[in-house]
């Protein structure tokens, strides 16, 4: 073959190409104008009841915005795996999906690196969502994203075995002691202790029930104070001192736990609300009916602590059609979708103002006077873009110091300053200009 | 002569268009992509922080790393972890391929059975070990218990030493069929004329597998702990699935931690840094080991 058949050949292939182009260009052209829909997505997990719950409100949502049409993206369940999805999309400025489900510790990383819209202030109800959901919701004193389903840390404790829930943190844990010394149950209290963001939000409510915290007001690292040395002690003890925390909680995550719960073994459990309705099916559990909620109980230092969880949605800053998204976002936001979640998939509304109503109180499986003695104690998790990292020095950190290779002061003051060094390194120190 | 000539230029031509395409793969599949992340360790990139930039840090990344306590300490555990169970597998693999060499009766089935290990995938192996050595649930576990050589509330996992021993069980249970199998290929390269004529000469077993087996094995041997080592040196999926690292990071190889700031952290140019490193390692060893035995090794065959 001589050289000018090859270019010859290239020149052809060139030429087919581009009718190929043509054709695909103008069938996406004809094929999108006339009909004049305006697509947007929106990118949210769809676990069971929650996909067809979500697709009757995005029906309704077009029913009310003739001419849009919302499309669903699924995406993985596991959290780690969705922000790491996002990342790669946001990163290269895709502009779909339009609007996101973040992660409630999400919201300051998004909104720090840009890659979410911020939201006007007045499209949100503020005097009704829950302040701490407010909280991490804002970065740097702007909106970015919607509350739009809360989870709460909390205190599962057996009714048949207690008359009361404990008050404090000493009843919780000689109740637990003498519970299981007593051999009615095989451990005294079980949480969330793999190396994974479960055993931050346990800490944290240890943290709360001593008067600690992770960063003081100002953004300055207090997690080697004398109370959070108290509070990852009292953690240490309960597993390496008492026993009355197993040493597998080491590699527990939530299911673990419910599982020991649910088959008696345990007189405690620190889990989430979604354990609840599991755990009342008799088929599966062997303690259905026999156990209630109350807040994780504190010291006289502090006051119960609730860690905050949930989902917030927020608008892709490369959306195309900002306006439409904030629309999907209020709808979606709405009462009276909250309740339908509620009902559908147990999860617990992020406006106050529902707690007050007995549709809610019929929607949710848990008792509702149960579960409003949680909201004053929710509290967020640090509000920084580094939050990921911050909170994964602290994992390795609590795992040192709950499997005994590190005294909890040294693994606290280590913790400490790797998190001091992180937020200098980025510019998030407390006494250094915002980015 | 001039025509012979030019056939043999037009052959070695013919030859450059067949080398081509596996050049072509090994440049796009292995050089580009490491050149690319070599390059990417000279920024300090942070995915998370796109208000920080991307600003040509150098050497930084590697200085960082060379004081990070964290890498310093999964560098450790990697050589540990390689050293001990590369010794055990050569050892077991051997032994393997002594009895699959020698089995006359049902040796398809022996061989099948030898290999099933290497065939099932090795998250889903890992996962079956860390099931094993489960607390509550685990078989080994409850025997250990009811011999009373483990307390009740005793957990693998939660051990920074003992969280080893699942790791290396898994990971030598699933390697050691390769060393087995590439060291019956070398067995049966050895002439059992050898043997025969030891023997006749009074070698007892002992005697012809040290002075026999052993040396001739040699290559193969070198071979297969060449191929183990580096394996061990870049260990991940093993040690991801049963311990992910814990407790604490005493369990955390140089991958895990390249895994945790590359994918986790999403530090891309420190994460790059650590990964050149990893791949600097495991060539620096790769090159010593080719040179010190591979050398000889050749030296023997000619």
């Amino acid at each position: 073959m001589t050289r000018s058949d090859l270019s010859c050949e290239r020149r052809d292939g060139a030429r087919r190409l581009c009718v190929v182009l043509a054709i695909v260009t103008a069938c996406s052209a004809s094929c999108r104008e006339p009909a004049a829909v305006t697509r947007l997505t929106l990118s949210a997990s769809a676990l069971g009841g929650e996909a067809q719950l979500l697709r009757r409100q995005l029906a309704r949502f077009a029913e009310r915005q003739p001419g849009v049409d919302v499309e669903l993206r699924v995406t993985p369940d596991a959290a780690d795996q969705r922000h790491q999805l996002y990342v790669q999309w946001l990163n290269a400025r895709a502009a779909d999906p339009d609007v996101l489900q973040l992660d409630i510790i999400w919201t300051a990383e998004f909104a720090g690196a840009g890659w979410i819209r911020p939201l006007d202030r007045s499209g949100i109800d503020e005097d009704d969502f829950l302040p701490a959901a407010l909280a991490a919701s804002q970065w740097r004193g702007v909106f970015y994203a919607v509350p739009w389903f809360v989870d709460l840390g909390l205190l599962y404790w057996r009714s048949d075995l207690l008359p009361a829930a404990p008050r404090t943190l000493a009843e919780l844990h000689d109740a637990a002691l003498r519970l299981q010394r007593s051999g009615a149950t095989r451990f005294g209290l079980v949480w969330q202790g793999a190396r994974y963001e479960g055993l931050v939000t346990v800490f944290l409510e240890h943290l709360g029930a001593f008067g600690g915290g992770l960063l003081d007001g100002h953004g300055r690292v207090i997690v080697d104070e004398p109370a959070a040395v108290r509070a990852l002690t009292f953690m240490s003890d309960a597993v390496r001192r008492d026993g009355i925390v197993p040493a597998s909680v080491l590699s527990w995550q939530e299911e673990q736990a419910r599982f020991a719960f649910q088959n008696g073994d345990a007189a405690f459990m620190r889990n989430w609300p979604y354990a609840w309705v599991l755990m009342q099916d008799a088929t599966q559990s062997r303690v259905a009916g026999r156990f209630a909620v109350a807040p994780f109980p504190a010291a006289s230092e502090g006051r119960p602590t609730a860690a905050l969880g949930g989902a917030e949605l927020a608008v892709n800053a490369w959306s195309e059609h900002p306006d439409l998204a904030s629309a999907l976002i209020r709808f979606l936001t709405e009462p009276e979708q909250m309740l339908e979640r509620a009902r559908a998939a147990a999860q617990l509304p992020s406006r106050r103002s529902l707690y007050e109503t007995g549709a809610l109180a019929t929607a949710l499986p848990i008792p509702i006077d149960q579960i409003r003695r949680l909201l004053d104690a929710a509290v967020p998790r640090p509000v920084t873009p580094v939050y990921s990292e911050l909170s994964e020095i602290l994992q390795v950190r609590l795992h040192r110091a709950l499997s005994g290779q590190q005294a909890p002061a040294a693994a606290l003051s280590d913790g400490a300053r790797e998190i001091r060094a992180l937020l200098a390194r980025t510019g998030l120190a407390a006494d250094s200009a915002p980015p | 002569m001039n025509r012979d000539m030019t056939i043999e230029r037009e052959e070695r031509r013919l030859a450059r268009w067949f080398v081509a395409p596996a050049l072509a793969f090994i440049v796009l599949g292995s050089l580009v992509p490491i050149a690319a992340t070599g390059w990417e360790a000279l920024y300090g990139h942070d995915l998370r922080l796109p208000w920080l930039g991307r600003p040509f840090v150098g050497l930084s990344n590697f200085v960082e790393a060379a004081a990070d306590p964290r890498f310093r300490s999964a560098l450790l555990h990697t050589a540990i972890f390689a050293l001990i169970t590369v010794p055990l597998e050569l050892a077991l693999g051997l032994a393997l391929a002594l009895m699959m060499h020698t089995a006359i009766r049902g040796r398809p089935l022996f061989r099948l059975a030898v290999l099933l290990p290497w065939a099932i995938p090795t998250v889903i192996g890992a996962l079956i070990w860390r099931f094993m050595f489960d607390a509550r649930a685990g078989v080994i576990t409850a025997a250990l218990q009811s011999v009373g050589a483990a307390s009740e509330s005793f957990d693998w996992f939660a051990h920074p030493l003992a969280a080893w021993v699942p790791i290396g069980a898994a990971d030598i249970w699933k390697t050691t069929p390769f060393v087995a199998i590439l060291l019956l290929a070398g067995l049966q390269t050895i002439d059992p004329a050898l043997h025969e004529a030891a023997r006749m000469d009074g070698a007892g077993s002992v005697r012809r597998f040290a002075t026999i087996t052993l040396p001739l094995l040699r290559p193969a041997l070198v071979v297969a702990a060449a191929f183990r080592m580096l394996d061990a040196l870049r260990l991940f999926d093993v040690a991801y699935v049963t311990t992910a690292g814990g407790p604490g990071t005493s369990t955390e190889t140089l991958s895990l931690y390249a895994f945790v700031a590359l994918m986790q952290r999403l530090r891309f140019g420190y994460g790059s840094a650590l990964s050149v490193a990893i791949f600097l390692l495991t060539f620096a060893f790769a090159l010593v080991w080719v040179r010190a035995l591979g050398r000889s090794l050749i030296g023997d065959r000619t």
